[in-house]
């Protein structure tokens, strides 16, 4: 698949669609793509499958109403139900007291993110690089479960307000849980180019870990101080993007930043920004309403500084313009900021270790979830690789924990943090973190 | 599918169409129509799976689509380069526990068609359940209704043709508080959107929103000025919608065959419930007996077929506190010596059907109606309506917030306490259940939620309880 092509065609039917509406405004949002997917596990694969897909979004407004209706095919039967949907939903709804019109056009930079040979990557091809992952199992004597993702795709905006934009990309994630006997590792690789990931390097990488966890001991629950390697700080990025930097939050009350722009909401290490024009993530170029992405800092040095926009609700919150953070119009969340990054510092990984009395290393976390939003509390479990550390060394694993923490208040307590960052699944840029004193108040048999 | 190589195929088309209205403080709030349609096809080819689907819904994408699937497989069976010199372990081809090929058609029996309902009419509903929700602190009033209509041929080269129209509906209120840094929010029927089920609209009509709305409202407000929940070991009552959710995570994932046998490792974890545990384990106490059951009326995991053409049936999960059953499909129940228990679905055309949960019921006891248990139960806590929920990648340690909590005081309500917790390990937990109410309080609820696979799939599946009592229970955690 040529993307400018598609990138053409999409414009096209898109504004093809547009010109046929009778509503005041009518925005059409279409996406088309597919994904592949190879999955693993003990050593061999049990699920491969590939889709191709078509997402059509269609927002309409008459007389400020307001109406929303999504279709799979760009086919003209469906496109138009999709409008006819979208029309009597607006009929039904009530008038948008500030409803602002649909947001006007901006220029969309152009980002290579495409990648012709991740496009093209054959299930073969997908197979061989789980294989190379499960080879390096195999010299461990471990089994190795993980999937191999490619998905490429094209979003195009167009608008009556005159937004013509449009984007592609390609995105190759690959991760791997390595078992050996009941010890567990994890590592993974995310990249526009397929030519980017190792699949040996990230096989090696989980497998080195899962040898050296087995045999893990009970430790009690407590507080500990602890390193955090990127897929763990990337899990509680992803959680922040959620309940903290969603411009609707936000303007509800429900976000812990609300009403303290401005304000210290940890600590003066912290800065987090959100760029999905960066090419060290997976690039976007352009947002569900066609806006242009843009780097947003969200809170720098500790103190909160912004939130994720789409048009309406920038204008709501009196900003001129959207932060190019817009959803699907048919997702009611409206707008998060998805590309999140979070300074470094001036340590490693290894000295971060080095430096600590006593403490965990932990390599991940799962089940992550919400019990206080305004508060920032999470809890989850740590997974594949938990250690602890005594007098700057890496003393042996130790049985899984459950963490119940605010997590805005532990960021306030970081004293170290990597230079390096690395690209996690999010996607998101985090680097290797230490914390002092985070809370664990469970234990489980694993 | 036989040209292109496969010993096993089969095709599902597939239309959905899903419809969500949200309403806030009186005005609709985002209103939106999904409509998705295409077909997957599935083969195994040298004993392997292939899958491929597309939304192109014409005769001339059959062959393409069935040759991707054929490639895919094909890509599975062999041994990839890297392992080839590593003496690859033999791939045991796929084999598929036998069904009878069935032809027929099911539709969810129902009395009102949703999509049906003008729009109108669903806004003047919810419209007013928010309108009734008050209070000096409420800065969000909310309600809530979902419809989804899945309209689905399959047919498999063993002969099976089945079509199917299963119609899930729900809906719900919620009120938010917010002063002074804090935040509660009380739910009825249940949180996260309500309550699901398979049916038609008078299953909405029935919740009665409106009515429920000022005590609702009322119950946020008091949280606010509650004090939070005691920390300690207690005797804990749960209420149904909890309970749905306790019984989801803690039985309903850990039953998942292809997860026992690893498929689910890398993503969302595996299952302490191992095969050797089959038929031998003690997963609770005596009064904790549970079913898989996809024929139970209004289940949202009730239909006439899974998405292999497996009939419904009801399979026995926990007798007596016994582990006896997973859910399985054709590839994974002969690892266990038995026949699929049709639990295969997929949440669209454009996904492979994984093992889910269908209706993972815990059945009712004989400990009559909720307030015969609270009667019964001198000194704990009463918990209800989730908030939160985690648990780890074997299932055995959870931890689960609830939005309201009641001191249960002689057998008596007392103090309302908020940011309710309590944690603990699987058998342990259900080990220490001592009473499970009546078929008189047993309901079933619906999780239009429950996430597993990747791609990543959403399934909405039911669970059948009725509140229970469990004893000393670790409760209160807090950060």
């Amino acid at each position: 698949m040529n993307p400018a092509e598609r990138e053409a065609r999409l414009l096209e039917v898109g504004s093809d669609l547009v010109r046929r509406s009778p509503a005041d405004e009518t925005e059409v949002a279409l996406s088309e793509g597919t994904s592949l997917l190879t999955r693993f596990s003990r050593n061999l694969i049990h699920q491969n499958v590939g889709t191709e897909e078509v997402w059509a979004g269609v927002r309409v407004v008459t007389a400020k109403r307001v109406g929303v209706a999504t279709a799979s095919s760009l086919r003209e039967e469906a496109l138009r139900g999709a409008l006819e949907e979208a029309m009597a939903i607006a009929k039904a709804s009530e008038p948008v007291a500030d409803w602002p019109g649909l947001p006007p056009p901006r220029p969309v930079e152009k980002i290579a993110s495409y990648d012709a040979a991740t496009a093209e990557m054959s299930a073969d091809v997908r197979a061989d690089l789980a294989g190379e992952i499960i080879a390096a199992a195999r010299a461990k004597r471990a089994e190795a479960a993980g999937a191999v993702e490619i998905e490429e795709s094209t979003l195009a905006v167009i608008s009556s307000r005159g937004v013509a934009a449009a984007h592609s990309h390609t995105r190759v994630q690959v991760h791997t849980v390595v078992t050996c006997e009941d010890g567990s590792g994890y590592a993974e690789g995310l990249s526009t180019h397929a030519a980017d990931l190792k699949g040996r390097a990230i096989g090696r990488r989980a497998a080195a870990k899962a040898a050296e966890s087995r045999r893990p001991r009970a430790i009690e629950p407590g507080r500990y101080d602890v390193i955090l390697e990127p897929p763990a700080v990337g899990e509680w990025l992803e959680y922040l993007s959620y309940i903290a930097f969603s411009g609707k939050n936000f303007a509800e009350g429900r976000s812990p930043l609300s009403g303290k722009l401005g304000e210290r909401v940890t600590g003066p290490d912290v800065t987090i920004w959100d760029n999905a024009l960066s090419p060290r993530t997976i690039p976007q170029a352009l947002d569900y309403e066609g806006m242009p992405k843009e780097r947003l800092t969200l809170i720098s040095c500790g103190v909160a500084k912004a939130v994720g926009t789409n048009f309406h609700r920038a204008r709501r919150l009196r900003k001129r313009r959207s932060s190019g953070s817009a959803l699907p119009s048919s997702v009611s969340y409206e707008c998060l900021p998805l590309h999140l990054f979070m300074k470094g510092g001036t340590s490693s990984a290894e000295r971060l270790v080095k430096d600590t009395k006593r403490g965990l290393l932990v390599t991940r976390f799962h089940y992550t979830n919400i019990l206080d939003p305004l508060k920032t509390v999470l809890t989850g479990m740590t997974r594949d690789g938990t250690f602890l550390v005594e007098n700057g060394e890496v003393v042996g694993p130790v049985r899984n924990l459950r963490y119940t923490e605010n997590v805005l208040e532990a960021l306030g307590r970081i004293d170290g943090l990597s230079r390096r960052v690395a690209l996690v699944r999010g996607p998101m840029v985090a680097p290797t973190v230490r914390i002092r004193q985070v809370q664990f108040t469970g234990a489980t048999e694993f | 599918m036989r040209q292109a190589g496969a010993s096993y195929g089969d095709i599902r088309i597939r239309e959905d169409r899903k419809e969500h209205v949200n309403v806030q403080n009186g005005r609709p709030e985002h209103i939106a129509v999904d409509r998705s349609a295409g077909f997957g096809v599935r083969v195994i080819v040298d004993g392997a799976w292939g899958f491929f689907g597309t939304h192109r819904l014409e005769e001339s994408a059959l062959e393409p689509a069935v040759r991707q699937a054929a490639a895919i497989a094909r890509a599975s069976a062999r041994p990839p380069q890297a392992t080839r010199a590593a003496r690859a372990r033999a791939r045991e081809p796929v084999v598929l526990a036998p069904v009878e090929p069935a032809r027929g058609f099911y539709e969810t029996p129902h009395e009102v068609d949703p999509f049906q309902v003008p729009l109108e009419e669903k806004l003047a509903l919810l419209e007013a359940a928010t309108r009734a929700m008050r209070g000096p602190n409420l800065k969000l009033a909310q309600a809530f209704a979902s419809s989804y209509l899945a309209h689905q041929h399959f047919a498999s080269t063993e002969g099976a043709r089945l079509e199917q129209r299963i119609l899930q509906c729900g809906g719900g209120i919620a009120a938010t508080a917010i002063a002074g840094g804090d935040m509660q929010v009380r739910s009825y029927p249940n949180s996260f959107r309500g309550n699901f089920a398979t049916g038609g609209w008078e299953f909405v009509r029935a919740m009665r929103l409106g009515e429920e709305a000022p005590r609702v409202a009322d119950e946020a407000e008091a949280l606010l000025a509650a004090p939070p929940c005691p920390q300690g070991r207690r005797t804990i009552v749960l209420d149904g919608g909890q309970l749905a959710l306790q019984v989801h995570e803690s039985c309903g994932h850990p039953i998942e065959l292809d997860r026992v046998l690893g498929m689910e490792l890398s993503y969302a974890g595996d299952s302490f419930l191992t095969t050797d545990k089959l038929g031998a384990f003690q997963y609770g106490s005596p009064a904790v007996n549970i079913v898989a059951d996809t024929t139970v009326r209004g289940g949202l995991g009730t239909f006439g077929w899974d998405d292999e053409g497996v009939p419904a049936q009801r399979t026995p999960i926990v007798e007596a506190g016994r582990f006896v059953g997973y859910l399985t499909s054709r590839e994974t129940a002969p690892a266990v010596g038995r026949t699929s228990s049709g639990a295969m679905r997929a949440s669209g055309w454009h996904r492979i059907p994984l093992i889910r949960m269908t209706n993972v019921n815990l059945l009712p006891g004989s400990a009559g109606r909720l307030e015969d248990l609270l009667a019964a139960t001198d000194d704990g806590l009463y918990l209800a309506t989730n908030k939160s929920w985690s648990i780890d990648n074997k299932r055995l340690n959870f931890q689960f917030g609830t939005e309201m909590c009641r001191e249960i005081k002689g057998g008596k309500f007392g103090a309302i306490y908020k940011n309710a917790t309590y944690t603990g390990l699987t058998p342990e937990f259900w080990g220490s259940c001592d009473a499970v109410c009546g078929p008189e309080a047993w309901q079933l609820w619906g999780t239009p939620n429950c996430g597993k696979g990747e791609p990543s799939q959403t399934a909405r599946v039911g669970h059948g309880t009725a509140p229970a009592r469990f004893q000393s229970v670790q409760v209160g955690v807090r950060a």
